[in-house]
């Protein structure tokens, strides 16, 4: 598009949508100050960008079906991977739901760990940098014994945990500890993939129930954290991915949760 | 890796997806349909995909051109078998709006009036105003030469803030 053609209603598109650059976009400038209709005409779209963006942008943050998420897995028909982590996800044993009895009264509020200030994302940070990078001993039980790890977490937080099975997203689980935590420990389930980098689920106990289930992210130190409230449970996956893949894994695991237990028994 | 798609970004890409397929179908069931039917055709056209390039784009091309021709077969089943399938060109727009979406009576107004604007014109809002796709990549996800995309945005942005309008005047007669 040469500069010497007159501004044209494209340009006037180009330039509300921030897409027109150099001397065209000067002049475009230059033009609506001369021109208030003109001017009326920018802002006016500009505004309806800004109303489209808030009246669909919701759709963004809603959990996404595992149907759909599988569909991403792998050309349909071919046949699933063999295995263990071959189970129809729902159905399957390695899906458990973690619940902890911690002293976590709700997202961002500060916890008083030994004297020290420190909020849910952060505790979660320095739990992953901790274990994570510990090559001998990361977690206390291995996943070959998944049934006794969990059913042991269970127990010493009285509660039914969970662990997402997350190897569609290349993520494996190496095993789970307990962690310290403010009153109570809290469950730590550590995850691996094929170039040996590590992520973890950290879950505690809330005292409140809430309805929210935003995703909220915290970078510190390099470890970036998703967390999140569901029904009275605070989840915070870590890890030093980068952001839109650690999202992508936090969706996985809020579906596996919220589908184990939709299929667990009810108390 | 010519031979995969990069499945994290895939899953990324998944709600961007989903809400194009809404747009596209106005419906929220046959939405998530057309999002499996685009990643099936992805997965078997993998060895087309450029890596490093704008995978969202390259899939909503896809999604785009899997939504036409389902909609060539279902227009022709429907004028072969339905009386009553002469609702106009507009299909019908079957979703709910939700709690967040009515925070502000505008915001709900645009999300009802949007579903009044004939398919292709919703399409490059979204794509336009929402996703911030370049206007070329636009043309190649509806096939179309970039005038054709500029003209369409033109008349769905005047179009719909007419609407928008209309219905926020007091004059307006309650349905």
């Amino acid at each position: 598009m040469s500069s010497n053609l007159p501004l044209s209603d494209d340009d006037v598109h180009a330039y509300a949508d921030g897409k027109l650059s150099g001397e065209r976009r000067a002049r475009l400038a230059a033009a609506l100050e001369r021109d208030p209709a003109l001017a009326a005409r920018v802002a006016a779209i500009r505004r309806q960008n800004v109303d489209l963006r808030e009246a669909f942008d919701p759709w963004l943050a809603e959990p996404l079906p595992r149907e759909l998420i599988a569909g991403a897995q792998r050309p349909r028909g071919r046949k699933p991977p063999r295995g263990r982590w071959a189970m129809p996800a729902l159905a399957s044993a390695a899906t458990l739901i973690i619940g902890i009895g911690l002293g976590w009264m709700g997202r961002g509020e500060v916890l008083h760990l030994e004297g020290t200030p420190t909020t849910f994302p952060r505790q979660a940070a320095l739990t992953h940098a901790l274990y994570a990078t510990d090559p001998n001993r990361p977690v206390e039980i291995w996943a070959n014994e998944e049934d006794r790890l969990v059913r042991w977490l269970s127990k010493r937080l009285n509660f039914p945990l969970h662990a997402p099975n997350l190897h569609a997203m290349g993520y494996d689980l190496v095993g789970g500890r307990l962690v310290a935590g403010n009153e109570k420990p809290g469950a730590l389930f550590m995850y691996e993939n094929a170039d040996k980098q590590r992520i973890s689920l950290l879950v505690r106990k809330d005292n409140e129930h809430t309805s929210e289930t935003a995703f909220r992210y915290a970078l510190e130190d390099g470890v970036g954290v998703f967390y999140w409230i569901d029904d009275a449970c605070g989840y915070a996956l870590s890890g030093r991915v980068d952001k839109p893949q650690l999202l992508a894994i936090a969706r996985v695991v809020y579906g596996e949760l919220a589908a184990a237990e939709a299929a667990a028994p009810k108390p | 890796m010519p031979d995969s798609l990069p499945h994290p970004d895939l899953v990324a890409a998944l709600p961007r997806l989903r809400r194009y397929a809404r747009v596209l179908t106005g419906d929220l069931n046959r939405a998530d349909d057309l999002v499996q039917d685009t990643l099936a055709r992805a997965w078997e056209k993998r060895r087309l995909w450029q890596p490093g390039s704008d995978l969202r784009a390259w899939l909503f091309t896809i999604m785009h051109n899997v939504h036409v021709n389902q909609f060539a077969v279902r227009r022709r089943e429907q004028s072969e078998s339905s009386l009553d399938a002469d609702d106009g060109p507009v299909a019908g727009w079957e979703i709910p709006v939700r709690a967040t979406q009515s925070d502000r009576v505008e915001l709900a107004e645009v999300f009802a009036q949007m579903g009044r604007l004939p398919v292709e014109q919703r399409e490059v809002l979204i794509l336009a105003a929402v996703e911030e796709l370049r206007y070329e990549e636009i043309a190649r996800v509806q096939c179309v030469p970039i005038g054709t995309v500029m003209s369409r945005l033109n008349r769905a942005r005047e179009k719909l803030r007419r609407m928008c309008e209309v219905s926020a005047s007091p004059l307006k007669v309650i349905k």
